[in-house]
């Protein structure tokens, strides 16, 4: 046995008549197209092409790129609920206009991931569990739902609405899908009517981009093919490579190699065209920009390595360089955008001098970037520029200001609703929101410190997430927890076999404590669920057919393709039950009122909470208005990008981008704030000397939930990485692989050094989501005030060296990911 | 285990994958044994037990580019100058591994500086060092590394693979 995980040496492929399935890949909002083949166990496809569905000749090697190789990881053998054994394949779609046959790390081994009794998914969530005698055991649906549903109305008949706490998945993909999340918001906002409501990767119910929202700009405006038409490229705050791979393969490359030359003359004939240039924000060295380096030439990218928390300035130091050139688009200005003027004093009159000393980046740098986005070509006609932002600006130092320095940036330029230009989000999953108002106001209330550390709440109701590790001062959050889930559990264990009133009126009395009545919904036993009193299995991807959009509004069918295990049942399906059982309770006292607020929920298909959820996004950009499942199932992988137009012959019409012909646009002004007090108080203090940056790395998605079942991605990342520079890693004296603990007043974690000059000194960056490290646990909880969004990349803490690990260290490369 | 009952042992189709080949094959010359339990019988592929070069011919740092199992799978045949994980030979620093990036199938160069090859097409890149284990790259598998063996006289022979070479259903084709 090798030291390091190699797969099989073989693969079966699928005979010709396997079932055949298209689906979308589950992780991330690029939405790569995907094939799937069925067929019983026991059978293969012959290497002839006659007797494979693949039509491929497997007597011989294959040529690079293909687009029919299929990996081990794309294989499995899955148990249908009848017994029923059958090889599963995934393989990425070559037909698909978004990945062309390409596929991530995270998406080509989806194989390894579907629930197979016999792999490493065998610990799926297979049955409801119940806290019962200090452990969590296996019980019926109608248990598990029984007791919640009286819990649930005890509650909020006794306290109202804010009692009850929800943090939920609000996804496209595989977390969700337009079916699962209407029934999320059913429940909640028209059932129980809570503002306690936040969204899965944050405390709040809030969007991420108010501030675009508020300039009239969608999240996701334009399509990939302006990524292959653009003049400049601007990444702010993304590491594409890792974190939107095929976006960034597919359609960023090769534009700046060139490649993409042919399709600009074709489709913007009128102007002369060059390859590609790539400006990159962000105060790592990454692999992305190592790769645009190479792929372009070192003259060609521009990385503007900007140190923490000062977006802003960086931003409207470009909108000044810009405007004092006179490079501004002046009848965009004049003839689509209003509150200028707003900007003139803030955004326009920012201190050149002070920028540079606040970013770190020179003016010369500053004006590189400038001419790269705004000086015109040759002709005088404007460059197109895309502009495109995640995280690290989002999850930065003032989520408002810092989303509308680049909106207003991207206003100035006019680079909006053309070819080739654009300014919105990258994206992190993929999107699938549809659902009723949320009940509360704008800023929205902050969850987890008033309904969970401040007990305004005394149920919790979490789906699809693990906020005690991916929520902001994770480490409180968990702390608060346990305390207050214990109080239930001690009425659960003191109630044992008693009647329902007994045990209902004992968590009340236990609540009235300050006990809090913990229900998990998951795919997996998470660490959240550990404090559960009810976990609640539910289906995943390829289970139940769902709907969502990719980065740029791409619709599609993710068909069902097998069962779910045990009795796992879709999300939809799980609060439908509760809002029935809860519905029933209320007719049975009368209450007609409470009754109706919980009726509505009796689909019986994926497909009727589909088109029940169109009122959701009626006049949204995910717009989908009448198309229907048998629709999108004859558009395969390539569906249609919303809004949808019009249905002719049966066919959604869609958009390819946004405000090509309408649409007019706010500038919001924005000015930099300075670091927040909880900040500053550990900038001031020598205990904590380093800045703590976080993200995603390529390897793994998100929490690594499905992850840990893959052990070609735990044995490259067993442990969380904390990335420290040469310098710092001499003064601390340590070698590549040492376990480190970081720590500061909020809370402590370990993670495994990785040396290397991708940071400033000073400045580290870790692994933000590792079930066996919680980077969450330093941070503070500190939010800007006005759109309840956290500073989640930026807190500082001491390092300690722990010791070394010499086994990981003999299994794992250090050769460092940020080269090309 | 001499070659000659190396080679009958292969002959009735034996030797597996999922490192049992290696374990097997590392022989005198060797790196130290795993005491890993052995994995379940994967397959029972009739890999060729291949001659790939002399010892002498390898020069530090120098990758032969030879091909295993047949013509049609390029490899790369390594003297690392540092120990390596399944390396063979006095300071278990020779290796081999497929030449075809486990994502698409491009071409991948080695790199002696870094001891990593590296794909020109979607920048996989994986570590010589360390069994072809991924350093970054949209790859969904570790790349295949040639299961080696040398015998008393330093002859390096290639006997099997760990890991399915790109562009294949099975590492023997057929
Ligand atoms: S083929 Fe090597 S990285 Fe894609």
């Amino acid at each position: 046995m090798s030291k390091i995980f190699h797969g099989p040496d073989r693969v079966p492929i699928p005979p010709r008549d396997a079932e055949q399935f298209t689906t979308v890949c589950s992780y991330c909002i690029v939405g790569c197209g995907y094939r799937v083949y069925k067929w019983p166990e026991g059978k293969e496809g012959g290497p002839k092409p006659a007797h494979n569905a693949l039509q491929v000749d497997f007597t011989r090697q294959q040529g690079a790129q293909t687009g029919t190789w299929i990996s081990p990881a794309m294989h499995s053998v899955v148990t249908d609920r009848d017994g029923t054994r059958s090889h599963v394949v995934l393989l990425p779609d070559a037909d698909c206009v978004v990945n062309r046959g390409n596929h991530s790390i995270r998406g080509g081994t989806h194989g390894s991931v579907l629930y197979a009794p016999d792999r490493p998914t065998a610990d799926r969530l297979s049955h409801p569990l119940m806290y019962r005698g200090s452990t969590q055991l296996p019980t019926t649906w109608q248990e598990a739902i029984d007791l919640s549903a009286h819990v649930i109305k005890a509650a909020l008949d006794k306290w109202g609405p804010d009692t009850v706490a929800m943090k939920c998945f609000d996804h496209g993909g595989g977390g969700g899908g337009f079916e699962n999340n209407w029934a999320v918001g059913k429940f909640f906002f028209t059932g129980i009517g809570t503002q306690m409501a936040s969204i899965h990767n944050r405390p709040a119910y809030n969007s991420e981009v108010f501030a675009a929202g508020d300039a009239g700009i969608a999240a996701l405006p334009s399509a990939y093919l302006d990524a292959e038409l653009a003049d400049t490229i601007v990444l702010i705050g993304a590491n594409s490579y890792e974190t939107q791979s095929i976006y960034f393969l597919e359609h960023m490359l090769p534009n700046l190699t060139g490649a993409s030359l042919v399709k600009k003359q074709q489709l913007l004939p009128e102007e002369p065209h060059a390859a590609g240039r790539m400006i990159i924000v962000d105060p790592r060295r990454t692999s992305t920009v190592a790769i645009a380096e190479s792929a372009a030439g070192t003259a060609n990218v521009l990385h503007l390595q900007i140190r923490n928390g000062t977006d802003i300035v960086l931003m409207n130091a470009l909108s000044r360089l810009i405007y004092e050139q006179g490079w501004q688009d002046q009848a965009f200005i004049d003839g689509r955008t209003k509150n200028f003027d707003a900007i003139t004093t803030t955004n326009l009159a920012q201190d050149l001098e002070e920028a540079t000393k606040l970013t770190g980046i020179s003016n010369a740098q500053m004006m590189q970037a400038a001419e790269w986005i705004a000086k015109p070509k040759a002709s005088n006609i404007r460059r197109r520029t895309l502009l495109l932002y995640e995280k690290g600006l989002i999850w930065g130092l003032k989520n408002y200001e810092n989303v509308a320095s680049v909106v207003d940036l991207a206003l100035l330029t006019g680079n909006l609703g053309k070819a080739g230009t654009g300014c919105g989000r990258l994206g992190g999953h993929q999107e699938g929101y549809s659902r009723p108002n949320y009940p509360g106001k704008r800023p929205p209330v902050n969850v987890d410190e008033v309904a969970i550390k401040g007990g305004a709440s005394k149920v919790f109701w979490v789906a699809g997430c693990n906020p005690v590790g991916g929520t902001l001062n994770a480490q409180q959050f968990r702390i608060t927890l346990e305390k207050r889930t214990a109080l239930v559990n001690q009425a659960l264990d003191e109630t044992a076999g008693g009647t329902m009133e007994r045990r209902v009126a004992a968590i009340l009395d236990a609540m009235e404590q300050g006990g809090l009545f913990l229900l998990v919904q998951d795919i997996y036993p998470i660490d959240t669920a550990k404090y559960a009193h009810v976990v609640f299995p539910a289906a995943q991807w390829g289970e139940m057919n769902l709907t969502s959009i990719n980065g740029e509004r791409r619709l599609r069918l993710y068909q069902k393709f097998m069962d779910p295990p045990g009795v796992a049942e879709p999300d939809w399906k799980i609060m439908a039950m509760m809002a029935q059982r809860i519905e029933h309770l209320y007719r049975a006292e009368g209450n007609r009122d409470m009754a109706v607020r919980f009726s509505g929920f009796d689909w019986q298909t994926d497909e009727e909470v589909f088109r029940a959820a169109a009122v959701g996004v009626a006049g949204a950009q995910e717009d989908y208005g009448e198309t229907t499942y048998a629709m999108l199932k004859a558009i395969g992988t390539n569906g249609v990008q919303t809004p949808i137009k019009k249905i002719e012959d049966g066919k959604p019409i869609g958009t390819v981008r946004l405000y090509e012909e309408s649409g007019r646009f706010t500038f919001i002004p924005a000015k930099w704030p300075g670091y927040p007090e909880p900040i500053s108080k550990l900038m001031n203090d020598e205990r904590y000397p380093f800045w703590v940056n976080n993200g995603r790395a390529n390897h793994g998605w998100q929490t690594l939930y499905d992850d840990q079942r893959k052990p070609y991605v735990m044995g490259r990342e067993p442990l969380p990485f904390v990335e420290i520079h040469p310098e710092d890693a001499s003064k601390l004296e340590l070698a590549n692989g040492d376990l480190v603990e970081l720590f500061n007043p909020h809370g402590s974690v370990t993670a495994m050094a990785v040396i290397v000059d991708s940071n400033r000194p000073g400045h580290v960056f870790m692994l933000f989501e590792h079930p066996k490290g919680w980077l969450n646990s330093l941070t503070t909880g500190y939010v800007d005030p006005d759109t309840t969004i956290p500073y989640y990349k930026g807190t500082k803490a001491g390092i300690r060296k722990i010791g070394a690990l010499p086994e990981w260290q003999e299994r794992l490369t250090f050769i460092p990911t940020n080269q090309a | 285990m001499s070659d000659i009952s190396r080679r009958s042992f292969l002959k009735f189709g034996a030797c597996v994958a999922g490192g049992l080949c290696a374990s097997e094959a590392l022989g005198e010359a060797a790196a130290p044994r795993e005491t890993a339990a052995r994995p379940a019988l994967t397959t029972v592929l009739p890999y060729p037990r291949l001659k790939l070069a002399h010892a002498t011919q390898l020069k530090t740092g120098v990758e032969l580019r030879l091909t295993y199992p047949d013509k049609e799978s390029p490899i790369s045949l390594l003297k690392l100058g540092k120990k390596a994980i399944n390396g063979i030979g006095p300071d278990a620093d020779i290796v081999a591994y497929s030449r075809l990036c486990s994502h698409m199938g491009g071409s991948l160069n080695f790199r002696p500086s870094a001891g990593e090859f590296q794909c020109p097409l979607h920048y996989a890149r994986f570590d010589a060092a360390k069994s072809g284990l991924i350093i970054i790259g949209q790859a969904t598998d570790n790349l295949p590394q040639i299961q080696l063996h040398m015998d008393r006289k330093g002859d390096i022979y290639a006997v099997g693979i760990l890991g399915l070479v790109y562009g294949r259903r099975a590492n023997i084709l057929g």
